[in-house]
């Protein structure tokens, strides 16, 4: 209870941290409904990394061409170099697909693969750069500066915004894209909307809370909200719900514990995985009987 | 009084570099019944899509028109297999799907779009499969919500592919009872693809048959009339 008291205090320490967390934990799942829906799970796993990838682009330029240590006013330079590296891949992903070359799984693997390595190699020379991407990988969240939080909220919110508003198209074209067709819709037109908005929640969260957080807020959430409701109308909802209650809880139990807060909110998303399926495992079998 | 609702002028249907087939002429006139027959792979479903507007046409013109000069609105029924849904979408929210096209940027289906949606599955009779997930349905159950989807954006021009694959027989005649009643009642204009010559013959006006690349058209009875028909298999089969 006093860690609970501690850490929703106006004065806590690490609060930027939290309302980061909460914000990614709240608003990664909306979207990552669709990745869900349209079986693009792995492109779910490759695209944060891809966006970390553009991180390390962004860090090594600076030390090409910027002598010295990394500001504030890097975060916009690390934030262009995610956001481009992501819709860069995504967009060439898609371009794979819509050219009826079948589904791009094979590319999206070697995607993963080298966008990895390309990570870690493009600030081998840089030890504080080094630093700052294996913290990303780690996910350590500690200190969020307010100005990046509220680039988070802003982005967001036009995430939000926009998912709400486009929602039955993005939905018919998800679903099915034929009929969609027939209904006269512009379905590349929508599914570039979509991958904009995949790329752009992407590349925000993972400057703040690295891709294995992302990951996990972007698919574990849906798949939860899968198992336990009937009909579409309230999957995004629960799904947010179980983002945002994980990273609280995450937060609390990573803050008591001394752990860090990404892969405690990770493990403690997919331990909820489990539980609901291994209850409805029961509950179907006690029916059965 | 007949207008034409779709028009094919020296079309190439098919896929980009993969055509299926060319030069095709094909008018439907508002209020016609239709069935497209052919072997597996001639081009049904490829030429129902470009009636449909998912594909268009490669080479040639395809017009779309109404007697007012606005474009028709289309009901597409796809065959069932291709909807293969991770979303947990019940039939309800499948069949509101079909008023998404009417509606502007922006605006969500609400209550009278709900209304709608209801009253088709009861017009198919399929009302009490709406708070059903799609994908636990049979594959009669499934056909019907996919009807009632088509039917709720009102359309002009029906096109189903594939209707009757795989649904019991009164199903089938349910199905086809329903057709013909909207083809009469409301002059929808229905094409519809099939491999069921025994269960339509009885029920459409007019037959096209794909023949080695080509379209043939004329009154149902005398297309598929028995002996035309296994002339025409056996001429396919040796070709």
């Amino acid at each position: 209870m006093s860690v609970l008291m501690e850490i929703l205090s106006p004065d806590f320490l690490l609060r930027n941290a939290l309302y980061g967390g909460l914000i990614i934990g709240f608003v990664a799942p909306l979207v990552g409904v669709y990745l869900v829906g349209r079986r693009m799970v792995f492109l779910g796993v490759a695209l944060p990394q891809v966006s970390t990838a553009g991180v390390a682009g962004a860090f090594f330029w600076h030390a090409l061409f910027h002598r010295g240590g990394l500001h504030e006013q890097d975060f916009w330079l690390a934030l262009a170099g995610a956001t481009g590296f992501t819709l860069a891949a995504i967009l060439g992903l898609a371009l794979w697909e819509s050219r009826g070359r079948g589904r791009a799984e094979g590319w999206t693997g070697v995607l993963y693969a080298f966008a990895g390595a390309l990570s870690l190699l493009l600030v081998a020379s840089d030890r504080i750069a080094e630093i700052g991407i294996l913290g990303l990988l780690k996910g350590e969240i500690i200190a969020i500066p307010t100005s990046q939080l509220v680039t988070l909220i802003v982005g967001y919110g036009v995430i939000v915004i926009a998912l709400w508003l486009f929602k039955k198209d993005l939905l018919l074209v998800s679903v099915d894209r034929d009929f969609a067709l027939s209904l006269g819709k512009n379905v590349l037109g929508w599914d570039l909307v979509l991958y904009l908005i995949v790329g752009a929640t992407i590349s925000l969260g993972v400057l703040l809370v690295g891709p294995l957080v992302m990951f996990g807020f972007l698919i574990v959430p849906p798949l939860i909200a899968g198992r336990l409701v009937t009909g579409i109308r309230r999957l995004p909802f629960v799904a947010s719900l179980f983002g945002g209650l994980t990273a609280f809880v995450g937060f609390a139990v990573s803050y008591k514990l001394d752990w860090p807060m990404g892969p405690t909110d990770v493990a403690l998303v997919c331990v909820l995985l489990a539980l609901v399926a291994a209850a409805q495992t029961a509950i179907g079998r006690l029916k059965r009987i | 009084m007949l207008f034409p609702l779709v028009r094919l002028e020296g079309a190439t249907v098919g896929y980009p570099g993969a055509p299926v087939l060319a030069n095709v002429d094909l008018a439907l006139d508002g209020g016609e019944l239709i069935g497209i027959f052919g072997p597996n792979g001639s081009g049904k479903s490829t030429l129902l899509k470009t009636l449909a507007r998912i594909l268009p046409p490669l080479a040639g013109r395809a017009r779309f028109s109404l007697p007012d000069g606005r474009a028709p609105s289309i009901g597409y029924v796809p065959q069932r297999e291709t909807l293969d849904l991770v979303f947990p979408l019940t039939a309800a929210e499948i069949v509101e799907m079909g008023t998404y096209g009417r509606l502007p940027l922006g605006r969500q289906a609400g209550h009278a779009e709900r209304e709608r949606a209801l009253a088709c599955l009861e017009k198919i009779g399929a009302a009490d499969l709406r708070r059903r997930l799609f994908p636990a349905l049979s594959g009669g159950q499934k056909q019907r919500v996919l009807i009632a989807r088509a039917l709720v954006a009102e359309p002009d021009l029906l096109l189903l592919d594939e209707p009757l694959n795989g649904v019991d027989a009164s199903t089938a005649e349910a199905i086809l009872v329903l057709l013909e009643r909207l083809n009469r009642e409301q002059r929808t204009t229905i094409v519809l693809v099939t491999h069921h010559l025994t269960a339509v013959r009885h029920v459409i006006r007019e037959a096209v048959w794909i023949h080695a690349g080509s379209l043939l058209r004329g009154p149902a009875a005398t297309m598929l009339a028995p002996e035309a028909v296994h002339q025409r298999i056996e001429e396919d089969f040796l070709s």
